[in-house]
Parts: C-alpha cells; sequence; structure tokens
C-alpha cells in the first residue's frame, strides 16, 4: 500500500493541476460566499427582530462551499476519468497490479487534499462572508457554539463529493459522463424538485446531495431535513454505493 | 523468461488466442509475429495481467503477473506509447512510476538519457511526436531495470531512423542477457532484429523457433494436388510434415520432394501435382499466417 500511495502523491505533486484545483474551489466558495453575503447585508434594513434572531449567519457565509463543491468532485472524477481515456491506467496497473489497492490509494490521496482544500475554502468563504454581513451586525463571533460543527460539516460534504467523484470516475471512465452524472445529482436534480407539488417537495429535498451539504452547514435546522450528521451519513452511504459499483467495474472491466 | 502455457482468450463467439503455448528465453531478441488481428496484443495484455485469459496462464520468471510485488523490476512494458497524460512533463511522468515500486529517484534521468530524452525530459508529452512518445515508453519500461522486456509493435509509426535505432537497442539489451519479447506484424523487420520467433495467425501457434529454422521451413514447401488430400495430409502428418491447407492442395513443409513422392505412392493416391515452391520470407509468412485457420498441427516434436 506504501507503494502505491507514493505513486498517487507522485501523480498529484506537479502542483500546477492540484493547486490550481485548491484555488478555483478556494476562489469559487469565497466569490458565490462574498455575493450572498452582500445580498443579505443589503437587505438588512428591511429584517424584522425576528428576522434577526433566526437569520443563519454561518450558513449564509457558508453558501459558497456549494461551489467550491463542483471543482472539488470535478478533482475526484478526473482522477479516474484522465487515465482511462488515454490509456494510463493500463500502466498504472502494470506498476501497481492491485486494482483495489490502486482504487484505495487515489481515494486516500485525493481524500485528503479535498480535506485541505475544503478547510481553507469554508474558513476563507466564512471569513469573507462574516465581514460582509458585520457591517450591518449580522455577524456572528468565531466562537459561535455551532461554527466548529458548521465547518466541519462543510469539509465533510466536500471530501464525500471527492470521493464520490473518484466513484464515479471509475464506474464510467470518461468525463463527459462522470461529471454529466455529478452535475445532475448536484444542480439540475434540485431544480427539477422544484417543480414539483409543494408537499412532494418537502418530503423529497431532503434526500437531495445538495440539500444534505446545505443543512451540514446551517446553524439553525431545518425541521423539513435530515440532521446535519444522518444527511451526512446518507450522503456516505450514496458515496458507498457508488464505490462498490465503482470498484466492481474497476475489477471486472479490463482497462 | 516468459512462459505461456495452453493460454487462451475468447470474446463471445471469437477464439481470439487459441491454446497458445511457448517460452521466452533470455539472452535474445524473441519476434511475436503474426498479421494484424491474430492475437499479438490480446496475449501480450494476459502476459501482463491486464486482461484475464479464460484459459492458461503466462507466467514472468516463473510468477504471475499479479503475484509480482514490485512488477516494475522484473518486466517492462511498452503496449501504447500514447497512454500518458498528456499534461505531465516526460520527466514526471517517469518519476511517478519510480514511486510506484520504490525505484530510486535517480533512476527516471537515468533512463531519459538512455533513450536520448534528458534534453526534453521538462517538456510535456502532450506536444511529443510519435516517435518521442515511443521512446518515453521505453524509457518507463527500462525505469525498475529489469530482466524482461516486452514491447507490443514498438516500430509502429517510426521513421527509418527511429526503425534503425529501436533495433539496436533492444539488440543491446538481449545481449545485456535480457529477455526482449517485441511483438510486430512486419516480418521483414523481424528479420533484422530477432533470432528467436513465435509466429501466431488467428490466435494460434504457428512456429516457435529460431529464425533461421523458420526461414529455412517456410522459403521452401512442396505443393501437392490430389483428390485424396486428406488421406495424404494424415500420412505426411506422421513422418513429421508441417501442412497448410487450402482448399484443393496442400503445402508441405519439413519433408523432401522424394519422400513425398514415395508416401504417395505407399498410399495410393493419384496426384494431379507434385511442385517444389520457393517464396520469400515475407511471402512464405503471409502464407502461413493467413492459411493458418486450415493449419494442422505439426506432429514434429510432439
Amino acid at each position: 500500500m506504501g507503494n502505491a500511495l507514493a505513486m498517487e502523491w507522485a501523480k498529484l505533486r506537479p502542483l500546477h493541476k492540484t493547486s490550481r484545483t485548491v484555488l478555483l474551489s478556494i476562489v469559487l466558495a469565497v466569490t458565490v460566499s462574498a455575493l450572498v453575503a452582500l445580498a443579505m447585508a443589503s437587505s438588512a434594513a428591511r429584517m424584522t427582530v425576528t428576522d434577526r434572531q433566526t437569520f443563519d449567519s454561518i450558513g449564509i457565509s457558508l453558501q459558497g462551499v456549494n461551489a467550491a463543491v463542483l471543482a472539488i468532485a470535478a478533482f475526484g472524477v478526473l482522477c479516474m476519468t484522465r487515465e482511462y481515456s488515454t490509456g494510463m491506467i493500463a500502466v498504472t496497473f502494470l506498476a501497481q497490479p492491485g486494482r483495489l489497492r490502486v482504487l484505495a490509494a487515489k481515494l486516500l490521496t485525493h481524500a485528503t487534499v479535498a480535506a485541505i482544500a475544503g478547510a481553507c475554502a469554508c474558513a476563507a468563504a466564512f471569513a469573507v462572508g462574516q465581514a460582509l454581513l458585520d457591517t450591518k451586525g449580522l455577524a456572528v463571533s468565531w466562537s459561535a457554539s455551532r461554527l466548529p460543527w458548521a465547518l466541519l460539516g462543510g469539509v465533510a460534504y466536500l471530501v464525500l463529493l471527492c470521493i464520490w467523484g473518484v466513484a464515479l470516475g471509475a464506474l464510467f471512465r470518461t468525463s463527459a459522463a462522470a461529471i454529466t452524472w455529478m452535475a445532475s445529482l448536484l444542480v439540475v436534480a434540485p431544480v427539477i424538485v422544484q417543480i414539483l407539488p409543494a408537499d412532494i417537495v418537502l418530503r423529497v429535498e431532503r434526500w437531495l446531495p445538495a440539500q444534505i451539504g446545505t443543512t451540514a452547514m446551517s446553524a439553525h435546522p431545518n425541521p423539513h431535513m435530515f440532521a446535519p450528521w444522518t444527511g451526512l451519513a446518507l450522503l456516505a452511504g450514496y458515496v458507498a454505493l457508488t464505490l462498490i459499483g465503482g470498484a466492481w467495474r474497476m475489477v471486472r472491466t479490463d482497462p | 523468461m516468459i512462459e505461456v502455457r495452453r493460454l487462451t482468450k475468447r470474446y463471445g463467439p471469437n477464439t481470439v488466442v487459441n491454446d497458445l503455448t511457448f517460452r521466452v528465453d533470455p539472452g535474445s531478441v524473441t519476434g511475436f509475429l503474426g498479421p494484424n488481428g491474430s492475437g499479438k496484443t490480446t496475449t501480450a495484455r494476459m502476459i501482463l495481467g491486464l486482461t484475464d485469459a479464460d484459459n492458461g496462464h503466462a507466467t514472468i520468471n516463473g510468477r504471475r503477473y499479479r503475484e509480482l510485488r514490485r512488477p516494475l523490476k522484473e518486466i517492462g512494458a511498452l503496449i501504447n506509447p500514447g497512454a500518458v497524460v498528456p499534461s505531465r512533463t516526460a520527466i514526471e511522468h517517469l518519476r511517478w512510476l519510480a514511486a510506484a515500486n520504490g525505484i530510486d529517484r535517480k533512476r527516471p534521468g537515468e533512463v531519459l538519457g538512455m533513450v536520448g530524452l534528458e534534453s526534453v525530459g521538462g517538456r510535456r508529452v502532450g506536444g511529443f511526436s510519435l516517435g518521442m512518445k515511443q521512446r518515453l515508453g521505453i524509457a518507463a519500461a527500462l525505469i525498475g531495470d529489469p530482466p524482461v522486456l516486452l514491447f507490443d509493435e514498438p516500430i509502429n509509426g517510426l521513421d527509418p531512423e527511429g526503425i534503425r535505432w529501436i533495433r539496436i537497442f533492444m539488440q543491446g539489451l538481449a545481449a545485456q542477457g535480457r529477455t526482449v519479447f517485441v511483438s510486430s506484424h512486419l516480418m521483414s523487420e523481424m528479420a533484422l532484429t530477432a533470432t528467436q520467433l513465435v509466429v501466431i495467425g488467428q490466435g494460434r501457434l504457428i512456429a516457435a523457433e529460431s529464425i533461421d529454422q523458420f526461414t529455412e521451413r517456410a522459403k521452401s514447401s512442396v505443393r501437392v494436388r490430389s483428390p485424396q488430400l486428406d488421406e495424404l495430409a494424415r500420412a505426411f502428418a506422421t513422418e513429421g510434415a508441417s501442412l497448410w491447407r487450402s482448399d484443393d492442395s496442400l503445402e508441405v513443409v519439413g519433408i523432401s520432394i522424394e519422400q513425398i513422392g514415395a508416401i504417395a505412392s505407399k498410399v495410393g493416391a493419384v496426384l494431379y501435382e507434385l511442385s517444389p515452391q520457393r517464396a520469400s520470407l515475407e511471402e512464405a509468412f503471409m502464407r502461413l499466417t493467413a492459411e493458418a485457420c486450415d493449419y494442422i498441427p505439426m506432429a514434429r516434436g510432439a
């Protein structure tokens, strides 16, 4: 396993690609969080006292993580599809014949990068979002009791989706198919669900990955959603199922 | 040493590799010959553990590929020179390979030098010509300094200078005592490069012998036409001849024209034609492999 990990690290080490992903996820997180925070701040004057009491300052500042997730998931997808599309996966298997060992090494290395990138993205998004909200007195302090959980939830969400990306990449082998599926689940599914009748929306929405992520980063529990960690456990279940499929295809179908 | 035993691979109704058995010994370049689509690449992929065999197995120095702990130190392979992520530089590509098998960090630079790419090690592979990619593929095969090398169609798409370079390079590797197994569909090229041959056609073994033996056998044959071809074929086979059969004639190799006449007389067969055939090596190879489906296995030595 040590050599397999060394191999995957050495593939990631030419940092231009990896650091670009990390940077992109941070930039996306900060930009979107800033925009959402600005929008909130501009409407602060119209907020009532109750509005202010129930205002989810942490969740709003972490909105950008929902954008960063796309970059991180694509990072996971590409680590598989880049090799399958060029045929380099065969060279990887020549060096490390154990298919599952290669998969495990890819998961570990990419999840680690995703965790670091995710931690930076969450912290940066929160800091910028709070700075903007602070101008209207909507900020919370860094010692807010829910904050560590929300940040941790955001990082966990990003890491899970990176792993999901790797799994989808192993399952579909082409970037187009894997990224289409990923985007459908993250971006298209929530839009489609909104078309459904309102009572069904409330029942269905909580199962969506994007909603699970948003809930995990929110400071105020939403009765229509799963509890943050229940949701993340459910998401981990989705990821595990996909991973089983991907691993099965990796072992059974020739590269 | 590479050993292939009763290797068989089927894709649906097609048997791509059919009960293949041969051995590749160290110290010489062994050519793996067969027309396009004859099962060379599938065989190579089975040796390398990239494709599972339906039957039989292949071993490298006595062990199957997937059992090798640090495979790059046991066998180096060039299978598809385009199989490199284009955004990586040549040296980066070799570095991850070295890391994958715990190979010395200086080695990537060394092998780049061996294939004459040291000056472009920092360039992205996406901009490489096919010839440069082939050289990089060979450098990758050499990364673990393996005693066994397997090159699948290494001269495809190369210019004459590149072909000459690869030929001399492979012979040099064999002279160092390594096992060099190189596939090609060009008989003429193998005649210059290899000293041993494994010839297959439609997935079956046609010959596994020295190139001199093959040349001798393949170049001179005797054509026999007769209404009793089946009887004759059986009789020739028991005398140790190799036979290639077409609709109305039999190509006989390995016994003299005089013996053939005597056997025909003993069997009591009517002969319409009994004529010696001379062909160039290339023609002989084409004929042998094209008619491999009608090939009757050699009795000789078996």
